[in-house]
C-alpha cells in the first residue's frame, strides 16, 4: 500500500495513495469510474477521487459529478472538489474509511448477514425517498456503487446510467455498467426514473445476501424473500414503494420510540461483521500510515540570469 | 478523541509537523503528528524538563529500544526516534484503537472468548519481548491497545536496570501497584514470570472490570498483591484454575507465557471475531475519527486575574481554620508510566455512571459546573484538593497544579516530575515538604528536609525557608500534617531511609515557624517496628490552640492525640476503636468546643480534655452514621437506610432528618458539604443538592467524585475521584 518508491499517479492537485477497488473484481461487481484514496501536497487532506472510464463520456461524467454537488439527505458522499473545465476528468470528496459492498463479501468470505442486509436496505431506501422527494433519480446503484463505512452505507456513483449513454441510446452494452443491476427501462434507452432506483436497490440487496444480483426466492433470507423479487420486477408499476421495502426490512412495529430514523435503529453495534470491521480498521490504519511523494513544486530561478549585453 | 494544540507545543519534532495532542501525562505529551508525504503517527515526547535528567534520557532511550523489540505485530510499529533531541520524541504508527481501561470502561467486561483471545495474543507478544532478554514490567490496562487485529503492548517506560536512585528510593511505588508482582511489591527481580503475574491481573480486569487485588492507597494495595487472595469473583468459572496458577505468589510455580497461551485459546478464528460488538464499533469510530483531525492550535491563555486578585480584607479566624484542614499523606504518583496515550477530553470526559432514579427528585442529573482531568488512571490516588485563595491545587500526574476554583482553568502546573507532592495550605499559601540538596553523596542521613513555600499566583517555589540536616528529606513516609497560624507541622524521621520503616530510624513531630524558619518544638514519635509502611498521621488540623491528630499505632490502632500548638505537649489521647484506617483519611470536623467523629456511632468529644459530650448511641443505639461535617452549631452527617440528619452540636440531640425517602441510597464514605442553604451528599454516581430549611433533595448532578470539598470563595463544591477534579454549585 505503501509504495513509496513507485512512481506515484497525479489526479489534478492529488497523488494517489492507492485504488479503493480491487483489480480483479468479478465482471458486474466492478463500479462504473475508477476509484482512488489520494491526498492533497500538504499532506493534511485526503480524499476519494473518481476518473471516468476511458469510455465514458467526460462531459456527461462531469456533469453528473457537478450534480452530486448538491445531494442532501443521509447516507451520501457529496462531490466536494471538481477538475477545473477544460483539465482532465476527476471530482472528489473527503476520505473516510469505507469499503465497496463487493470487497466487504469477499473480506467477510460469503454473502452478508441478514442483519446487515437489512440495515442496508433500510438505510439505502431513506436516502433514495430523500432523493426521490426532490424529484431527481440516483441512476446509478449497483453493488460497488453502495460503500460501507463504519456508521452506514454511503451511495456513490450518482448518475452512472445517464452518463454511460444518453437517453434513447440502448444501454445493455454501455461500459462500466452492471448488467443485473440496470433496470430493464433503462437498459433500453429509457430516461431513468424512481422506479428504476428501487428496481436498482433490490439486486443490490440480493447481492448482498446471495452473492449475485437475480437469486432463487429461496436463496434469500425470510425477511427479503418477498420484498426483493418484487423490486426486480421487469414493469416498473409492480415495483413496491420505498416505503414498503422500509417496513418489509426495519424492526417491526412502529418507527423508534427515541429520534432515530429507523435505519439508525438498525445501525448499531454490531451491523457489520467482524472481519469488515477488521479491513475497515485496516484501510484507515494503511492510509494513515502511506506516505506518498508530493508533486515536485515548481522551482523559482535561484539566480537571475544575467541578460546579454548589459 | 483527539484535542487542539496549544500555544506553547512545539510546530514540528524532526521531520514531523504536530497536528492535535492525543494526551499528556506527567512525562510528556502524545501527539498526532504528520510527515511532509503525510504520513499521520502518534509522537510522543518527553518534557524538555524531565530529559534534562540523565536517567530519564536513558529511560526514554531503553523505551524505543523495547518498543522496536516488540516491532508492528504485537505494539505500534516504530517509524522514527530522536532520544537525543532536547524533547526527545518516539514516532510510531497511529494505533487505532482504545485501550483496555476504557474499552471496558466504554463497553463493559469482555466475554469470556475475548478474553481468551486477549491473553492468548498478549502471550505472544510478551514471549517476544522475554525472548529479546526485555521484561515489560507495567503490564496494566492502560498499556494496552485492543485493536481489530489483536492487542499492541506500549509504554515501556520501567525496563529494567536502571539505576536511577529516585526510582530506586521509591521502589516499591514504581509501576502500577494494581497489577504489580508481589516480587516487584517487594522491591525483589521482576523478571518474566512477573509479567505472568501482571498479565493475569489484566485479564480479571478484562474479564470483570476490577482489578485482582482492588485498588486504593498503595500501601494497603502493596500488602495485599503481597499476602492477600485474589478477588476472582466474576471470572468465567473457566478462567479460574488458569488464573489462579498465573497469580501464585510463588513466581516459580506460574506457568510459561508459551504455557499459558495454550491454554487460553486455540488459535482459531481471527482475532476481531472475538470481540463483542459494541468495542468492535469503537474500534471502527475510532478508525473514523482519526480522518475528521484538522490540524489546531489555541490561542495563548489570557494572564492571570483571579489568582491575583488581593485577599478578602476580613477573613474570619474560623473560615482560615476550615479551609486549613486538608492534609495531604504522601500521594505517591504513578511512576514512570505516567504517559497518556489516547485521552478523551476533558470537556467531555467518560459519561458518569447514571444513578437509579428518584422520582422526589425535581431536577437530575445536572453536568458539573466544570470538569478536568488531573489523573491518567482511576488507579492513581490523588491527595486531597486544596482550597487556596481563589484556586484548588491538586497534585496530578505533572506535579501541582493550580486551577481556577471558578473556572476550571489550569491558572499553572509545576510540570515536574516529582513526586511526591507533601503539601498543605492554610488558605492563603501552600507549603511543600521536599528533600533538599545532597552536599555530601550518599550521606547516610539521606539529604535534609527542608520547607518551601509555593505562590499561589504561579506555583513557583521560593527559597527553602527552613531547612533541617538531622532529619532525612528523602523519607518515603515524612508528612506535613498541616500549616496553620504561620506554623507547619511536620512529621519526619532521622537515619537512614529505606522503602519501610526501620527501627533504627527515630521520628519526630515538629512545629516550624514558616516566617523564621526556626523550629518552635520537636516531640519524639513512637518508633515503627522494622518492616511497617504505616504512616503515622490520618489527618490533622490545627483547632485554636490545639492540634488534633488522629495517629496510627504499630498494631494499626488508631488513636486520638491532641497537641499544645505552642509547646507539642499532649494535651490528651484516647483510642478510637473499630474503625478502619482507610476511610478516616479526610478532614476531620470540629468547632471551637468539639471534635465531632462519625463512621459508626456519632459522637462529639470536648477539645480541651477529650472528654465524652455526646454520642449518638444513647438517643439513637444501633444507627450508623458517615463522616460529619460542622457549621454553624449543627453537625450534619448521613445516616445509614435513612439519609442527612442535623444535630444540635451542643447536646447531640436530632433537629432533624431528610424527607422524601431518597436518603436510603446515602453515602457513608464521604463527609456531606455545607452552603449556606443546602447540603451536598453523595448518593452512588449523583451528588445530591438537600435543601436545609425544607430538608428535601432538590437538585441531583452526575459525579465520579468520591471525596468533596468546599471552596466557599469561589462558591463550588469540588469533587474529586476517578480521573476528575469537578466542580459543583455551593449555594
Amino acid at each position: 500500500m505503501t509504495g513509496r518508491m513507485r512512481k506515484q499517479r497525479q489526479i489534478g492537485p492529488y497523488t494517489v495513495v492507492t485504488r479503493l477497488d480491487s483489480r480483479n473484481t468479478a465482471p458486474g461487481a466492478a463500479p462504473p469510474e475508477h476509484r482512488f484514496i489520494a491526498r492533497s501536497p500538504d499532506g493534511d487532506r485526503t480524499v476519494l477521487v473518481s476518473t471516468p472510464l476511458a469510455t465514458t463520456d467526460t462531459q456527461r461524467f462531469m456533469a453528473e459529478a457537478e450534480a452530486a454537488r448538491y445531494l442532501v439527505g443521509p447516507w451520501i458522499l457529496p462531490t466536494a472538489e471538481l477538475a477545473a473545465p477544460g483539465d482532465r476528468p476527476w471530482h472528489a470528496r473527503p476520505y473516510r474509511p469505507a469499503l465497496p459492498l463487493p470487497t466487504a463479501l469477499s473480506v467477510y468470505g460469503g454473502t452478508l448477514p441478514e442483519r446487515t442486509v437489512r440495515a442496508l436496505g433500510v438505510a439505502l431506501a431513506e436516502t433514495l425517498a430523500v432523493l426521490h422527494g426532490q424529484q431527481l433519480t440516483h441512476a446509478g446503484i449497483c453493488p460497488a456503487a453502495v460503500l460501507l463505512a463504519a456508521d452506514g452505507p454511503r451511495r456513490t456513483c450518482y448518475g452512472a446510467v445517464r452518463a454511460a449513454a444518453p437517453d434513447g441510446t440502448p444501454r445493455h452494452e454501455a461500459p462500466g455498467l452492471d448488467a443485473g443491476s440496470l433496470p430493464p427501462e433503462q437498459a433500453a434507452g429509457g430516461r431513468p426514473r424512481p422506479m428504476g432506483d428501487v428496481y436498482a436497490l433490490g439486486a443490490t440487496l440480493a447481492y448482498a445476501a446471495t452473492g449475485h444480483t437475480a437469486p432463487a426466492r429461496e436463496e434469500l433470507p425470510p425477511t427479503l424473500r418477498s420484498i426483493v423479487p418484487r423490486c426486480l420486477a421487469r414493469d416498473p408499476a409492480y415495483r413496491p414503494q420505498l416505503i414498503e421495502l422500509i417496513d418489509a426490512l426495519a424492526d417491526q412495529g412502529a418507527a423508534p420510540a427515541d429520534s432515530r430514523t429507523r435505519a439508525e435503529a438498525l445501525l448499531v453495534p454490531g451491523w457489520l461483521p467482524a472481519p469488515v470491521v477488521a479491513a475497515l480498521a485496516h484501510q484507515s490504519a494503511a492510509v494513515l500510515s502511506a506516505e506518498v511523494q508530493p508533486p515536485p513544486q515548481p522551482r523559482a530561478a535561484a539566480f537571475a540570469v544575467p541578460q546579454p549585453g548589459h | 478523541m483527539p484535542l487542539p494544540l496549544t500555544h506553547d507545543d512545539p510546530v514540528a519534532l524532526g521531520p514531523y509537523r504536530l497536528i492535535a495532542r492525543l494526551g499528556s501525562g506527567g512525562m510528556g505529551t502524545v501527539y498526532a503528528a504528520r510527515s511532509a508525504g503525510g504520513r499521520t503517527v502518534a509522537l510522543k515526547t518527553m518534557h524538555a524538563a524531565i530529559a534534562a535528567d540523565q536517567a530519564a534520557r536513558t529511560r526514554f532511550r531503553l523505551e524505543v529500544d523495547a518498543a522496536r523489540v516488540i516491532g508492528g505485530e504485537f505494539g505500534a510499529r516504530v517509524m522514527d526516534a530522536d532520544p537525543l533531541a532536547p524533547t526527545p520524541w518516539l514516532a510510531t504508527e497511529y494505533v487505532l484503537g482504545p485501550p483496555l481501561d476504557e474499552a471496558v470502561e466504554a463497553s463493559g467486561p469482555l466475554p469470556e472468548e475475548a478474553v481468551r483471545a486477549l491473553g492468548a495474543s498478549l502471550c505472544a507478544a510478551l514471549g517476544r519481548l522475554h525472548g529479546s532478554e526485555v521484561v515489560h514490567r507495567d503490564l496494566k490496562p492502560s498499556n494496552i491497545l485492543v485493536t481489530a487485529y489483536g492487542p499492541k503492548l506500549i509504554d515501556f517506560g520501567i525496563a529494567r536496570a536502571i539505576g536511577d536512585d529516585r526510582l530506586t528510593r521509591v521502589g516499591a511505588a514504581v509501576g502500577t501497584p494494581a497489577f504489580m508482582s508481589p516480587e516487584q511489591a517487594t522491591g525483589q527481580d521482576h523478571d518474566a514470570a512477573g509479567d505472568v503475574f501482571a498479565l493475569a491481573g489484566v485479564l480479571v480486569f478484562a474479564a470483570t472490570g476490577r482489578a485482582p487485588f482492588g485498588h486504593g492507597q498503595t500501601q494497603d494495595l502493596l500488602y495485599r498483591v503481597r499476602y492477600g487472595d485474589p478477588d476472582l469473583s466474576g471470572v468465567p468459572t473457566g478462567l479460574v484454575p488458569i488464573l489462579v496458577q498465573c497469580l501464585d505468589k510463588n513466581p516459580f510455580r506460574r506457568p510459561t507465557t508459551a504455557a499459558l497461551a495454550a491454554r487460553l485459546h486455540d488459535g482459531t478464528g481471527h482475532f476481531a471475531d472475538h470481540l463483542p460488538d459494541a468495542l468492535l464499533a469503537e474500534i471502527a469510530r475510532r478508525a473514523t475519527e482519526v480522518w475528521h483531525i484538522t490540524p489546531q492550535r489555541l490561542p495563548a491563555p489570557s494572564p492571570l486575574n483571579a489568582s491575583d486578585a488581593p485577599p478578602p480584607a476580613v477573613m474570619s479566624r474560623r473560615r482560615l481554620l476550615l479551609a486549613g484542614s486538608g492534609l495531604t499523606v504522601a500521594a505517591v504518583a504513578a511512576g514512570a508510566g505516567a504517559w497518556v496515550w489516547s485521552r478523551r477530553p476533558t470537556s467531555a470526559p467518560t459519561p458518569p455512571l447514571v444513578g437509579p432514579s428518584n422520582s422526589v427528585l425535581p431536577t437530575k442529573d445536572l453536568d458539573s459546573i466544570w470538569q478536568r482531568q488531573i489523573s491518567d488512571s482511576a488507579y492513581d490516588h490523588p491527595a486531597e484538593p486544596l482550597v487556596v485563595r481563589g484556586l484548588v491545587s491538586v497534585s496530578t500526574g505533572s506535579g501541582l497544579a493550580g486551577i481556577d476554583a471558578t473556572t476550571g482553568d489550569v491558572r499553572w502546573t509545576t510540570g515536574k516530575y516529582e513526586p511526591p507532592w507533601i503539601v498543605a495550605t492554610d488558605g492563603e499559601r501552600i507549603v511543600r515538604l521536599a528533600e533538599g540538596a545532597d552536599e555530601e553523596e550518599d550521606k547516610a542521613g539521606g539529604p535534609p528536609l527542608t520547607l518551601v513555600t509555593l505562590d499561589p499566583a504561579t506555583g513557583n517555589a521560593a527559597e527553602p525557608f527552613a531547612g533541617f540536616t538531622d532529619l532525612n528529606g528523602a523519607m518515603l513516609y515524612d508528612q506535613l500534617l498541616c500549616t496553620a497560624d504561620g506554623v507547619a507541622y511536620v512529621a519526619a524521621g532521622r537515619g537512614k531511609s529505606d522503602v519501610y520503616f526501620r527501627a533504627s530510624q527515630s521520628w519526630f513531630l515538629l512545629a516550624v515557624d514558616i516566617g523564621s524558619g526556626k523550629r518552635l518544638w520537636t516531640v519524639p514519635l513512637p518508633s515503627r517496628e522494622d518492616g511497617s509502611e504505616r504512616l503515622y498521621f490520618l489527618t490533622a488540623r490545627v483547632v485554636g490552640r490545639h492540634l488534633v491528630a488522629l495517629r496510627e499505632t504499630n498494631e494499626g490502632k488508631i488513636r486520638i492525640v491532641v497537641h499544645d500548638t505552642g509547646t507539642g505537649a499532649v494535651r490528651w489521647e484516647k483510642p478510637l476503636d473499630g474503625l478502619s484506617p482507610d476511610r478516616l483519611r479526610q478532614p476531620l470536623a470540629a468547632d471551637t468546643r468539639n471534635l465531632y467523629l462519625g463512621t459508626g456511632r456519632l459522637q462529639a468529644l470536648r477539645l480541651s480534655d477529650g472528654s465524652r459530650v455526646w454520642d449518638s448511641s444513647t438517643g439513637r443505639p444501633d444507627r450508623t452514621y458517615g463522616l460529619p461535617a460542622v457549621k454553624d452549631g449543627v453537625v450534619y452527617a448521613v445516616e445509614k437506610g435513612l439519609g442527612l440528619v442535623a444535630v444540635d452540636a451542643d447536646s447531640g440531640r436530632v433537629t432533624w432528618e431528610e424527607k422524601g425517602g431518597g436518603g436510603a441510597k446515602a453515602d457513608l464514605t464521604a463527609a456531606p458539604v455545607i452552603g449556606t442553604d443546602h447540603a451536598y451528599s453523595r448518593r452512588s454516581s449523583d451528588l445530591w443538592a438537600i435543601d436545609l430549611s425544607s430538608r428535601t433533595p432538590t437538585r441531583s448532578y452526575r459525579t465520579t467524585g468520591d471525596r468533596f470539598v468546599a471552596h466557599e470563595k469561589a462558591e463550588v463544591t469540588l469533587a474529586l475521584g476517578g480521573k476528575f477534579l469537578a466542580a459543583f454549585p455551593l449555594e
